[in-house]
C-alpha cells in the first residue's frame, strides 16, 4: 500500500522507456498488500472486556495509604493475610448505585466464612466524607469507606473510572480487576478460584 | 410501540430502498453498457435519486428516533438519554458507530445523486457511466453495511427507558455538530474523483479528460477535508484538556493519510493538465486516497487499533477490510491491465522547474504518509511477530515529520516562482530576492521577539520565505488582472498556500514555545506566574438542570480582568469525569486553565494548570484562509473559457485546460506540449504595458 | 522604465543576496545560541511526561491524558525533577520498568522497533533516488531526440526573452 506510493512515483516516471515498469510496480505493491491485509486478519481486536488485563495483575499491590471516616489510619500492606477486595467508588455515580446491593449480599457471603473472608474496603474517589456517610446511612452497609490524600489510592491502581473493585491475596498481590459494575457472584466465585490456584 | 416500530420499520425501508436503488442502478449500467442500450444509461440517474431518498428517509427515522428517544433501537439505548441538550441530541446520530456509518452512507449518496446530476446530459457517455457505476456500488455497500452488520435500526433489549447518552466527550462542545459532517464531506467526496479514474481505466480514455471533469470535485472534497481535520484539532484543544490540537492518535492519523495522498494529488493533477504525464502516478494518487479512507475507517472501527476515539469493534471490520481488499484487488488489476496504454508522453526537462518541484512536493508527501501509516500500524506488526505490546507516540511522528514539514515550507517558497520547463539561475535570483527578505524579515523578527531554537527560527524564516513568494504571485495577478488576480486556481492556490503557512508558522511556535506551571490558589492570594497573576475567587458546584452533570468549577481571576472557570465534570450516568479547560484566546497567546482534581467545593483553595500557548488563534484563521482559499481557486480563473472537451480525450494527445495560464510563469509555456497557440494575448499585453518585474 | 528595471536587476544580483544570506545566518545564530535561561521545572516535566504512554488508557501519553494514574505518573515524575538528581532519560527508563515497559512512546532504535525508524529512512532514499533516476533519463531522452529539444529550447529562449521579468 505505502510503497505504491513511494515507488509509484519512479513508475510514472519511468513508463515512457519501460512499458512494463507499471505492471512490475502493480505487482509489488500487490505484494506488499498482501502483507498488511495478512497483518490486519492476524491482529486480534482488542475486545473491550471489562476485566482488562492491567500492569498490576500478579504483582504486589502498590502503596495504598489513607485513613478511614473517623480518622484511623489504613495501611494495605497492613492488611496481608487475608484477602482484600477493593472497591473504588464515588457515591453519586449510577452504577456505583447499582451494584451496592451486590456488594453487602457479598459482604454477608464472607462474613459467614469467619476468619477466611475477604475484607472490603470502600475506596473514595472524588467525594466527599459527608456525602459518601450519607451514601451509606441511606443504602445500607457497614464496611469500612477509606479516604486518601489526593485520591492517592485511586492514583495507585490506575483507576480512570469508577466504580471499579480490585482483589488483592492475602500475599498483597494483586489477582483481579473489574472494571465497572461487579456482581455478588463475580467476586465470590474469582476469589474461590483465585484461592484454589496460589494453594 | 406504534412510534417504536415506526422508526425502526421505516428505516429499515430507507436502507432498503438505497440498497436496491444503487445495486439496480448500478446493474442497469452494466447492462446497458454491454447491450449498448443508451436507454438503460439514460435511466441510471434516476436511481440515484431514490438512493438518495431512501438514504435520507434513514437518516430522518433515525433523528426522530433519537427526537423522540425511541429506547426500542438499541442504538438510541446506546447513545439516547432524556437528558441530552437538543443539540447534541441532534449530533448523537453520529456519536456512534452505527449512525456515523448511516452518515457516511446519506453523504454517500447525496455525492452520487449530485454527480448523477452534474452529468445528467452526458449519461449515456461510458465513462460517466462507468463512474455512476462505481458510485453506486460505493453506496451498495454502506447501504448494506448499515442494514446489516452496522444495524442501526436493530431493535434493543426490551424495557429499557433510558439510556447513558452519548460519550460525555461529545456533548459539550458546539464543534462536535461540525466536524464530523464535515470531515465525512471530504472523505466521502474523493469518492468521485476515484470513480472517475476507475472509469477511465476501465474505458482506456486515460487522457486528461475525466481529469478536467473531476478537478473541483478533488479540490472540493480536499478543502473539506482540510477544514474537517481542523476542526478535529479545535476540538481537542476546547475540549480533551491536555492543550495540545494534534495527538498523533490513530483515528487523527487516519484522517491525515487521505488528506496528504489528497493534497499531493492536487499538486500532481497540475502536472498532468499541463503536460500530460504522470498518468499512472495521479491515477495511484486518487486510488491510494480512497483506499487509505476505507482502511482508516477499517482502523478506526475494527478495534483492532486501540485509541482512545476508535468506535469499539464487530462484524464491520471485517466487512471493511473486505472492502479494502477490493478496492486494491480491483485497482491494482486495472492498472496491470491498462499498464502500456498508460505511457505518457514528453519529459520532465530540469529538475528546477515547476514539475521538479512539484515531484519533489510528492515525493515529500508520500513519504509523510509513509510514516504516519506506519507509526499507525507498526504496534500491530510488533504485536503479530513478537507478541508485545508497544505505543508508538506523537514523539515519533514529531521527529520524523518535522524535518520534512521544513523541506515543505521551502518547497512552498521557491515552487510558485518557478517556471514550467526549466529555470535559470538569474530568473530564479530575481524573483526569489523579495521572497527571500520576507523571509530574513520574519527571522529577524521572531528572533527580536524572542524566539530561541534554531529549528522553530528555521521554520519561522521559510513561512515568511514562502508567505512572500505567495503574495508575490497575488500582488502581480492583482496587478494584470485587478480583483481576478485573487481568483483561478493559481492565485486563489497562493491564498490557500497562505493559509497553511500560517497554520504551520503557528504549530512551530506553540509546540516550541509552550510552557507550563501548576499553581496552588489559596483563597486571597495573588499569585504571578508567566507574566500574567492568578487569583481564585471560589470553588463553586453546579449540577445541571437534569441532574447528570456535576460540574467542580474553580473560578479564577486572570491578570485581575476576567474570571475563568476551570471544571472538573462527572457525568453521573456513565461515572466519567472529565476536565473541562478554559481558555483565554488572543492574538499573540493563549492562556489555558485546567482544574487539578482535589478542590472542595466551597472551599478555599484548588490547583490549576496553566499553559501559556503562543499563536494558536492563527490555526483557526489559517484555516479559514484556506477555505477561502479553496473557493477562490474553485471560482474559474481569468474569463470563462470553452471546456476542454471532457470525454474526447484520446490516450496520447492533451489539451490541457488552462485557467491557471495566467500564472506569469506561463511565459515558459509558450512551448507547450500540444503544440496549440495559447489565448493569452490580453493578459499578456496588459502586463508587458504595467511592467510588474519589480517584484 | 529601462533605467529602473536596470536598478532593479542590480538590487537583486548578488550583493543583495549576500547581505541577505549574513543577516539571515547571524540571526539565526543569534537566535539558537543565547541562553533563554535555564529551562523550568514545568517544562521538563512536560517534555518527559509526553514520552511516556499513560497506562490505562488506548495510546494517549501521560501529559495529554487527564485520568488518575498519569496524574499520578505526573507527580511522581514531577517530584523526580524536583529532586533533579536523574537525567531525562533515566526518569523515563524508571517509570517505564516501574510499569513493566510498553509505555515507551518513542520506539527503540534495537530490535523490530529499528523498523519503524529504517523504513521511512528507505522509503525517503528511495523516492528521490527514483526521481534522480528518472530526472537522469530525461536527460538523455531528450539528449536523443535533439531535433524536438532544439526548437523547444528556441521557443523557450524567445518566451523568457519576452518576460518582462527576465529583462
Amino acid at each position: 500500500m505505502t510503497d505504491l506510493e513511494v515507488e509509484g512515483a519512479e513508475s510514472s516516471v519511468r513508463a515512457p522507456e519501460r512499458p512494463s515498469t507499471a505492471k512490475w510496480i502493480a505487482a509489488a505493491v500487490a505484494v506488499v498488500t498482501v502483507g498488511l491485509i495478512a497483518l490486519f486478519v492476524v491482529a486480534d481486536p482488542n475486545d473491550p472486556d471489562p476485566t482488562r488485563p492491567s500492569n498490576l495483575i500478579n504483582r504486589p499491590a502498590p502503596e495504598a495509604v489513607g485513613e478511614f471516616g473517623d480518622g484511623t489510619p489504613f495501611d494495605l500492606a497492613r492488611r496481608k493475610g487475608s484477602f482484600v477486595v477493593l472497591n473504588f467508588f464515588q457515591s453519586d455515580c449510577v452504577p456505583c448505585i447499582r451494584e451496592h446491593p451486590d456488594l453487602i449480599e457479598f459482604v454477608d457471603q464472607q462474613a459467614q466464612l469467619g476468619v477466611d473472608g475477604a475484607e472490603l474496603y470502600s475506596m473514595v474517589t472524588g467525594d466527599t466524607k459527608s456525602r459518601v456517610e450519607k451514601f451509606f446511612e441511606e443504602r445500607g452497609g457497614d464496611w469500612p469507606a477509606v479516604y486518601s490524600d489526593g485520591d492517592s489510592i485511586s492514583v495507585a491502581f490506575g483507576v480512570a473510572l469508577v466504580p471499579e473493585t480490585w482483589i488483592i491475596d492475602p500475599d498483597g498481590i494483586v489477582r483481579a480487576r473489574f472494571q465497572n459494575v461487579v456482581t455478588a457472584e463475580q467476586l465470590s466465585v474469582t476469589i474461590q478460584q483465585i484461592r484454589e490456584a496460589i494453594r | 410501540m406504534i412510534a417504536a416500530s415506526l422508526n425502526s420499520a421505516f428505516g429499515r425501508a430507507g436502507l432498503l430502498l438505497m440498497l436496491a436503488a444503487s445495486i439496480v442502478g448500478g446493474l442497469s449500467i452494466v447492462f446497458g453498457i454491454w447491450q449498448n442500450d443508451r436507454r438503460l444509461l439514460r435511466q441510471a440517474p434516476r436511481y440515484a435519486w431514490l438512493a438518495l431518498a431512501g438514504s435520507v428517509l434513514a437518516a430522518v427515522m433515525m433523528q426522530r428516533a433519537l427526537i423522540t428517544r425511541d429506547f426500542s433501537l438499541a442504538y438510541v439505548q446506546q447513545v439516547g438519554s432524556a437528558d441530552t441538550p437538543v443539540l447534541y441530541n441532534f449530533a448523537a446520530m453520529w456519536s456512534a458507530l452505527e449512525g456515523s456509518i448511516l452518515l457516511w452512507g446519506l453523504t454517500l449518496a447525496g455525492f452520487t445523486a449530485a454527480v448523477a446530476w452534474r452529468f445528467r446530459r452526458r449519461s449515456n457517455d461510458e465513462l460517466v457511466a462507468w463512474a455512476l457505476f462505481v458510485m453506486f456500488v460505493v453506496t451498495a455497500f454502506f447501504a448494506m453495511l448499515s442494514f446489516g452488520p452496522a444495524d442501526a435500526f436493530a431493535a434493543g433489549a426490551p424495557n429499557v427507558f433510558e439510556g447513558p447518552g452519548p460519550n460525555p466527550l461529545l456533548q459539550n462542545h458546539i464543534l462536535v455538530l461540525f466536524h464530523p459532517p464535515i470531515l465525512y464531506l471530504g472523505y466521502v467526496g474523493f469518492t468521485v474523483p476515484f470513480a472517475f479514474a476507475i472509469a477511465a481505466l476501465i474505458t482506456g480514455r486515460l487522457g486528461e479528460g475525466w481529469l478536467a471533469e473531476t478537478r473541483r470535485w478533488a479540490l472540493f472534497s480536499w478543502s473539506f477535508l482540510s477544514i474537517g481535520i481542523l476542526l478535529g484539532g479545535w476540538w481537542s484543544y476546547e475540549v480533551l484538556g491536555w492543550s495540545g490540537v494534534w495527538a498523533w492518535d490513530p483515528v487523527e492519523n487516519a484522517s491525515l493519510l487521505p488528506w496528504l495522498t489528497g493534497t499531493a494529488y492536487i499538486h500532481s493533477v497540475l502536472v498532468q493538465e499541463r503536460r500530460g504525464m504522470l498518468r499512472v502516478w495521479n491515477l495511484s494518487l486518487l486510488i491510494s486516497t480512497f483506499a487509505l479512507t476505507i482502511l482508516g475507517t477499517f482502523l478506526t472501527r475494527s478495534g483492532v487499533i486501540n485509541s482512545v476515539h476508535a468506535f469499539g469493534d464487530g462484524p464491520v471490520g471485517s466487512w471493511l477490510l473486505g472492502a479494502f481488499v477490493v478496492i486494491m484487488i480491483v485497482s491494482l488489476g486495472l492498472i496491470f491491465w491498462r499498464g502500456d496504454r498508460l505511457r505518457s508522453p514528453g519529459s520532465i526537462d530540469s529538475p528546477i522547474s515547476r514539475e521538479g518541484a512539484f515531484l519533489a512536493n510528492n515525493v515529500l508527501f508520500t513519504v509523510f504518509a509513509f510514516i504516519v501509516l506506519l507509526g499507525t500500524v507498526f504496534p500491530l506488526l510488533v504485536e503479530a511477530l513478537q507478541d508485545r505490546r508497544t505505543v508508538v507516540g506523537a514523539p515519533y511522528f514529531d521527529r520524523l515529520t518535522m524535518p520534512i514539514g521544513i523541506v515543505m515550507l521551502f518547497l512552498m517558497a521557491i515552487a510558485p516562482v518557478l517556471p514550467w520547463r526549466k529555470a535559470s539561475q538569474e530568473l530564479l535570483s530575481t524573483r526569489l530576492f523579495w521572497p527571500g527578505w520576507c523571509g530574513v524579515g520574519a527571522i529577524v523578527f521572531s528572533v527580536l521577539v524572542g524566539a530561541d531554537g534554531w529549528a522553530p527560527i528555521i521554520a519561522f524564516g521559510l513561512g515568511g520565505f514562502a508567505a512572500g513568494a505567495a503574495l508575490r504571485q497575488i500582488v502581480l495577478a492583482t496587478r494584470r488582472q485587478g480583483w481576478r488576480g485573487f481568483v483561478g486556481r493559481a492565485n486563489g492556490g497562493m491564498v490557500v498556500h497562505l493559509g497553511v503557512i500560517l497554520i504551520a508558522v503557528a504549530l512551530a511556535a506553540s509546540n516550541s514555545f509552550t510552557h507550563s506551571a501548576t499553581l496552588e490558589l489559596r483563597d486571597g492570594d495573588v499569585v504571578e506566574w508567566g507574566g500574567h497573576t492568578f487569583a481564585l475567587e471560589s470553588v463553586t458546584v453546579d449540577i445541571n438542570a437534569a441532574e447528570s452533570e456535576r460540574a467542580l468549577k474553580a473560578n479564577v481571576l486572570l491578570d485581575g480582568e476576567q474570571v475563568y472557570r476551570p471544571a472538573i465534570t462527572t457525568y453521573l450516568n456513565q461515572g466519567i469525569t472529565v476536565g473541562t479547560p478554559s481558555v483565554r484566546t488572543g492574538l499573540a497567546k493563549d492562556v489555558y486553565l485546567t482544574l487539578e482534581p482535589g478542590a472542595e467545593p466551597g472551599g478555599d483553595v484548588a490547583v490549576i494548570r496553566v499553559f501559556i500557548k503562543p499563536m494558536i488563534l492563527w490555526l483557526w484563521i489559517g484555516g479559514l484562509i484556506m477555505a477561502v482559499g479553496t473557493l477562490l481557486a474553485a471560482f474559474p480563473g481569468q474569463r470563462q473559457r470553452k471546456a476542454v472537451d471532457p470525454v474526447s480525450a484520446p490516450v496520447g494527445g492533451s489539451g490541457p485546460p488552462d485557467d491557471d495560464a495566467v500564472d506569469e510563469s506561463a511565459a515558459g509555456t509558450k512551448d507547450s506540449t500540444d503544440g496549440r497557440p495559447r489565448v493569452e494575448v490580453g493578459a499578456r499585453s496588459t502586463r508587458t504595458g504595467e511592467g510588474s518585474g519589480e517584484l | 522604465m529601462s533605467g529602473r528595471s536596470a536598478l532593479n536587476r542590480r538590487v537583486k544580483s548578488w550583493p543583495g543576496w549576500v547581505l541577505m544570506v549574513v543577516i539571515a545566518i547571524a540571526f539565526v545564530v543569534v537566535g539558537s545560541t543565547r541562553s533563554s535561561g535555564p529551562q523550568t521545572p514545568e517544562d521538563r516535566v512536560d517534555e518527559i511526561t509526553q514520552r511516556i504512554a499513560c497506562p490505562v488508557c488506548d495510546g494517549e501519553s501521560v501529559f495529554e491524558s487527564q485520568n488518575n494514574s498519569s496524574r499520578s505518573i505526573r507527580n511522581r515524575v514531577e517530584q523526580l525533577v524536583r529532586d533533579n538528581e536523574l537525567e531525562d532519560q533515566e526518569i523515563v527508563d524508571e517509570i517505564v520498568n516501574a510499569f513493566g515497559g510498553d509505555l515507551l512512546l518513542v520506539p527503540k532504535a534495537s530490535g523490530l522497533d529499528a523498523l519503524v525508524w529504517l523504513l521511512p529512512a528507505m522509503g525517503l532514499v528511495i523516492g528521490v533516488s527514483g526521481l534522480a533516476v528518472a530526472f537522469r533519463r530525461w536527460r538523455l531522452e531528450a539528449a536523443g531526440t535533439a531535433e524536438a529539444t532544439a526548437a523547444d529550447r528556441a521557443l523557450v529562449e524567445a518566451a523568457l526573452a519576452d518576460d518582462p521579468d527576465e529583462p
